[in-house]
C-alpha cells in the first residue's frame, strides 16, 4: 500500500512537469501542440543512451546508438536540452502559418511519423521493443522499491518545483500578458507592433524542454523506454487532461493531469482486470471524453480557471517611477486633465 | 504625414479600392466618409498592413509602409481601433491598456524570468498611465473586470485608451462611435478633439454626418472605391458628386 | 519500368481511399471551420458498420451503403448534440478541436466496447489480380477506383449545379453572407455532416479492406495521411484535398521501390513538411491576400 502511495506521487511528480510544460504551450502561449508526448519521448531516449553505457545483452535482442556512459545529471540536462531543440525545429518548421488548426494536425501527424520510424528502426531504436537495460541512478541497483521511488520522487519534485517557477515568472510578466493578447487575438497583438511568432517560440521551446526533462526522469525511474508508452493517444489525453483541468492555470493543468493522466490509468493497474481486460482502457478513454465535452461546454475555463491566479505581483520598485523614466513618461504622453471625465460612462 | 498613392485592392474579383490616392495632414482630424461599400474599411486596413495592396503606395513620414504587416505599421507609430470593437475578452479591462504600450522591456522570454528588477519599474510606470487612461476615458471603475463584459459603448472607450497607450503617432479611427448611446458619442467626440489637441494625428471614419462634423477638421469622401471630394465638411455635403453618391447608393445621414 | 508503372497503379488505388476521405475531411473543415480529429474514428465507425451488415448477410455493397448511412447519422448526430451549442456561443477553433478529441476518444471506445479491440478479418473476395496496360489490378481495386472516382465526379456537379451544392460552396466562403442571403446555414451544415460522414464509411471501407484487416484504430491510424492530403490541398479546400491524395498516394507506393516500405508514410510525409516549408498554403493557387 505504501509502495502504491508512493509510486503514484513520483509519477504525478513527472507528469506534474509535463502538464506545466504543456500548459505553458496551450495554456499561456495558446499554441495546440497535439503531440508534447513526441518531446517527453525524445527526453528519454536521449537520458537512455547517453547513460547506458555499453551493451549488457546481444545485439540481437537490443541495439542502440551513442551508448555513453554519462552521469545521470548530465543525461537529464541533454534529455531538456534535445527536446527543446526539437521543440525549435518544429516550430520553425510551422513559422509561416501559426494557426491553430494547422499546428494541430502538422503535430499529431509529426508525432505520427516519428512513431513509425522508431518503431520499425532497429540499429537506432530498437524498434517496437524498445530499450530496457537502462541503469538505475543513484543508488537504485542495491536499494529497495520504495527508497528508489522516494529518491526519483524528490528529484522530480525539485524539477517541478523549478518548472513551476517559470511558469509563475512568465505568467506574472510583461511576457506573460503579450502571450495572453496573442492567444487572445493575433490581429489585435500584431497591431500593436507584437511580434507574433518571436513571442511565441520562446514559450514553446521552454514548455518542450519540461517534456524532455518529464521523459529522463520516467526512463530513469521505469529504466524502460518503449514506443508503446508515447503513443498519439497518449499525447491527446494529456491534452484532455490540461484542458479539464484548466488551461490557463498551471495549477489546473497539475490537477487535471494528476486525475485524468495519472490518477485513472495507475488505478486500473492494481484493481483486478473487470471482464474483459478492453474494457478498463475503453471505460477510461471514454469517461474523459465525455469529461472533456462537458468541461467545454459548461465550464470552458476549466476546474481551476485563469483567473484565480494572481494577474500581477508585486512589480518590487516602489511608489514611483526611477530617474530616466521619470522623464521618458513626462516628454510623451500627452497632458491628460482627469477633471475633463464625466463620471462613468455607462451608455 | 501620411500619404496615399494609387491604392488598389480587390478582393477576387471584386475591386473594393480602385485608385485612391489622398494625404493625411499633420496634427489634424482628417475624416473619412463615404456611403456603404465604398472601400472605406478596406482602405484602412490596407493603411494599417492588414492587406497588401495591389498595387499603390502607402507613405508614413517619408517611409513606404504597404505590405509590411500589422506589426510593423504599428511599430512605425500607426494604431488603430476596430469597427467591430476588439477588446481581448478574457482579461481584465486594466490589462487590456497596458498590452499595448510599446517597446516594454518585460517583453521576452529572458527578461520575464531574469530580469524582473529592469523591467518592474517600468511596469509601475506603465500600469499608473494606463490607469490615468482609463480614468480619463471614465472606465476606472471597471479596471478589473473581464473586458467581455463591458458594454458597447464602454469598449468603444477601451479601445480608444488603449490605442493611446501605444503612444501613436497616426491614430486609425474605425467607426469611432458606431452603434453607442449619444451621451457617450458626444463623450468620445470630446475625447477625438483632446487627442488631436495634444498633437496626435487622426483618421477617423465615420457614417454620422453630425459626429464627423464635431470630430474632422477636413473630410475625405469615398464612394466605389475612389476618392470623390475633400475638404471642409459643409462644402463637400453641397458637392454634386457626393450628393449623387449618397442619394444613388445610400442616404446621407445629416443627424444623429 | 513495369515496376514503377505497377506501384504507380497501387499508389492510384491508395489515393482512391485517401482521396475520399480527404474530400469528406475538407468538406466539413470548409463549411464548419474546425478540424474534425474523430474523423479517423467516424471512418472506422462506418467499416465496422458495413462490416456487421455483412456479416448478419447483407451483400457487400448494400452493407457499405449502411455503413455509410449510419457515419452520415454519427456525424448528423455529433453536429447536433455537441457542435452546434458551441458553434451558437461562437466558441473559438481551438476549442472546437479540442471538443473532436474528446468525440474521438469516446467514439474509438464505444467501437472497442462493442466490437472488440481484437483484429478483425474483412475480405471480399473478388477474383484475381489482372494486367490492364502496364499497371496490375485486382477486380478489387478497380472497384474502389471506379466508386473513388465517381463519387467524387457526383460530388462536383452536385456542388456546381445543385441548390445545395451553391449553398454549400457560398456557406464556406463566407457563411455570414450567405446566411444574409437567405441560405438557412445551419442545413447547410448538417447536410455537409452526413456528406462527410457517408464518404468517410466508404473510405474506411476500402482502408480496411486494402489490409484486410479492421481493428478499432484503422482510421486513427490513416488520420495522419488524410492530414498530409489536406496540407498538401490546403486546408478547406475539397479539390486541394483530391490533389493531395493523388499525389500522396503515388508518392506513398513509389517510394517502395526505393527505399524500405515500412517508411512509406514517414517518405510521404517528408513531401508534406518540404511543402509547408515552401507553400504553407497548398499547392493550389490562393483566393485571397492578407499581409
Amino acid at each position: 500500500m505504501l509502495f502504491f502511495i508512493v509510486d503514484l506521487l513520483a509519477l504525478g511528480a513527472i507528469n506534474s512537469i509535463m502538464a506545466v510544460g504543456l500548459n505553458l504551450q496551450y495554456g499561456q502561449a495558446g499554441i495546440l501542440n497535439f503531440t508534447y508526448y513526441t518531446f517527453v519521448a525524445i527526453g528519454a531516449y536521449v537520458a537512455a543512451v547517453t547513460t547506458m553505457g555499453k551493451p549488457k545483452v546481444p545485439p540481437s535482442l537490443e541495439q542502440y546508438v551513442l551508448q555513453w556512459n554519462l552521469p545521470w545529471p548530465v543525461g537529464l540536462l541533454l534529455a531538456g536540452l534535445v527536446a527543446g531543440v526539437a521543440g525549435l525545429l518544429l516550430v520553425l518548421l510551422v513559422i509561416r502559418r501559426l494557426r491553430s488548426d494547422y499546428l494541430a494536425i502538422v503535430t499529431v501527424s509529426v508525432g505520427f511519423i516519428l512513431w513509425n520510424i522508431v518503431t520499425n528502426d532497429i540499429p537506432l531504436f530498437n524498434g517496437a521493443n524498445g530499450l530496457f537495460s537502462i541503469p538505475y541512478i543513484l543508488n537504485g541497483q542495491t536499494a529497495s522499491a520504495i527508497e528508489y521511488t522516494v529518491e526519483i520522487l524528490a528529484i522530480s519534485l525539485v524539477i517541478l518545483a523549478a518548472c513551476v517557477w517559470v511558469a509563475r515568472s512568465i505568467f506574472r510578466s510583461p511576457y506573460g500578458r503579450v502571450l495572453r493578447a496573442i492567444r487572445e487575438d493575433e490581429v489585435v497583438a500584431a497591431s500593436f507592433g507584437k511580434s507574433l511568432t518571436g513571442s511565441r517560440v520562446g514559450a514553446f521551446v521552454i514548455g518542450c524542454v519540461m517534456g524532455g526533462l518529464a521523459g529522463a526522469l520516467l526512463v530513469f525511474y521505469l529504466t524502460a523506454w518503449n514506443p508503446a508508452a508515447f503513443l498519439a493517444e497518449e499525447s491527446f489525453i494529456l491534452m484532455a487532461a490540461i484542458v479539464i483541468g484548466g488551461p490557463g492555470n498551471y495549477w489546473g493543468a497539475v490537477l487535471g493531469t494528476f486525475v485524468f493522466v495519472e490518477f485513472l490509468t495507475e488505478i486500473a493497474r492494481y484493481f483486478p482486470n473487470v471482464g474483459n481486460g478492453d474494457l478498463i482502457g475503453a471505460g477510461r478513454a471514454i469517461f474523459i471524453g465525455v469529461v472533456l465535452i462537458a468541461v467545454v461546454r459548461f465550464r470552458p475555463e476549466g476546474l481551476v480557471p485563469e483567473r484565480w491566479l494572481h494577474w500581477y505581483g508585486r512589480p518590487g520598485a516602489g511608489a514611483g517611477p526611477a530617474g530616466p523614466l521619470r522623464s521618458w513618461r513626462r516628454r510623451r504622453s500627452p497632458q491628460l486633465s482627469a477633471g475633463d471625465a464625466q463620471g462613468t460612462a455607462d451608455a | 504625414m501620411l500619404e496615399l498613392a494609387d491604392i488598389e485592392f480587390a478582393y477576387g474579383g471584386s475591386k473594393a479600392v480602385a485608385g485612391c490616392s489622398f494625404t493625411v495632414a499633420d496634427g489634424l482630424a482628417t475624416g473619412l466618409i463615404g456611403p456603404n461599400g465604398a472601400g472605406k474599411s478596406t482602405l484602412i486596413e490596407v493603411i494599417a498592413g492588414g492587406l497588401a495592396p495591389d498595387c499603390g503606395r502607402v507613405v508614413f513620414n517619408g517611409v513606404e509602409i504597404q505590405g509590411l504587416g500589422r506589426a510593423a505599421v504599428a511599430r512605425a507609430g500607426i494604431i488603430r481601433t476596430f469597427q467591430t470593437t476588439r477588446e481581448l475578452a478574457h482579461l481584465p479591462v486594466l490589462e487590456n491598456v497596458v498590452v499595448a504600450a510599446p517597446d516594454q522591456l518585460g517583453e521576452s522570454l529572458f527578461a520575464s524570468l531574469f530580469l524582473r528588477r529592469r523591467w518592474a519599474a517600468q511596469e509601475a510606470v506603465l500600469r499608473e498611465r494606463a490607469e490615468e487612461l482609463l480614468d480619463w476615458v471614465g472606465l476606472s471603475k471597471l479596471r478589473s473586470e473581464p473586458a467581455g463584459s463591458l458594454s458597447g459603448g464602454q469598449r468603444r472607450l477601451l479601445e480608444i485608451a488603449r490605442a493611446l497607450m501605444a503612444q501613436p503617432k497616426l491614430l486609425l479611427l474605425d467607426e469611432p462611435s458606431a452603434g453607442v448611446y449619444p451621451a457617450v458619442r458626444q463623450l468620445i467626440a470630446e475625447r477625438i478633439r483632446a487627442i488631436v489637441g495634444q498633437g496626435i494625428t487622426v483618421l477617423v471614419i465615420a457614417h454620422n454626418m453630425a459626429f464627423l462634423g464635431e470630430v474632422a477638421d477636413d473630410v475625405v469622401v469615398m464612394a466605389e472605391g475612389r476618392v470623390l471630394a475633400r475638404g471642409a465638411l459643409e462644402e463637400v455635403r453641397r458637392d454634386q458628386l457626393v450628393v449623387a453618391a449618397y442619394l444613388g447608393g445610400g442616404q446621407m445621414r445629416g443627424t444623429s | 519500368m513495369n515496376l514503377f508503372a505497377e506501384s504507380v497503379g497501387f499508389g492510384i488505388v491508395t489515393a482512391s481511399v485517401i482521396a475520399l476521405a480527404a474530400v469528406g475531411l475538407s468538406l466539413q473543415v470548409s463549411v464548419t471551420n474546425f478540424i474534425n480529429f474523430a474523423y479517423g474514428d467516424f471512418m472506422t465507425f462506418g467499416a465496422y458498420i458495413a462490416f456487421s451488415a455483412n456479416a448478419a448477410g447483407l451483400n457487400f455493397f448494400p452493407a457499405v451503403l449502411v455503413g455509410a448511412a449510419g457515419t452520415g447519422l454519427l456525424g448528423m448526430a455529433s453536429n447536433w448534440i455537441v457542435f452546434r451549442p458551441l458553434v451558437k456561443r461562437k466558441s473559438r477553433t481551438l476549442v472546437l478541436l479540442i471538443t473532436t478529441v474528446g468525440l474521438s476518444f469516446i467514439v474509438q471506445n464505444v467501437i472497442v466496447l462493442i466490437w472488440g479491440s481484437s483484429a478483425q478479418r474483412y475480405t471480399v473476395s473478388l477474383g484475381r489480380a489482372l494486367h490492364i496496360g502496364p499497371f496490375l489490378f485486382t477486380p478489387g481495386d478497380l472497384i474502389l477506383i471506379g466508386v473513388a472516382f465517381s463519387l467524387l465526379a457526383l460530388l462536383h456537379i452536385f456542388m456546381q449545379y445543385t441548390k445545395f451544392g451553391t449553398s454549400l460552396r457560398a456557406t464556406s466562403n463566407n457563411a455570414d453572407l450567405a446566411q444574409a442571403c437567405g441560405i438557412d446555414t445551419s442545413r447547410v451544415v448538417m447536410g455537409t455532416w452526413a456528406i462527410s460522414g457517408c464518404f468517410c464509411a466508404i473510405a474506411g471501407v476500402g482502408l480496411a479492406l486494402e489490409t484486410n484487416t479492421l481493428r478499432p484504430t484503422v482510421g486513427f491510424n490513416e488520420l495522419f495521411v488524410v492530414f498530409g492530403a489536406i496540407i498538401l490541398g490546403g486546408i478547406g479546400r475539397v479539390y486541394g484535398a483530391m490533389l493531395g491524395a493523388l499525389i500522396i498516394g503515388i508518392l506513398t507506393e513509389v517510394s517502395g521501390m526505393f527505399a524500405d516500405p515500412a517508411y512509406k508514410g514517414a517518405i510521404a510525409f517528408a513531401v508534406v513538411i518540404l511543402v509547408l516549408l515552401i507553400r504553407p498554403q497548398g499547392l493550389l493557387p490562393s483566393r485571397g491576400r492578407s499581409a
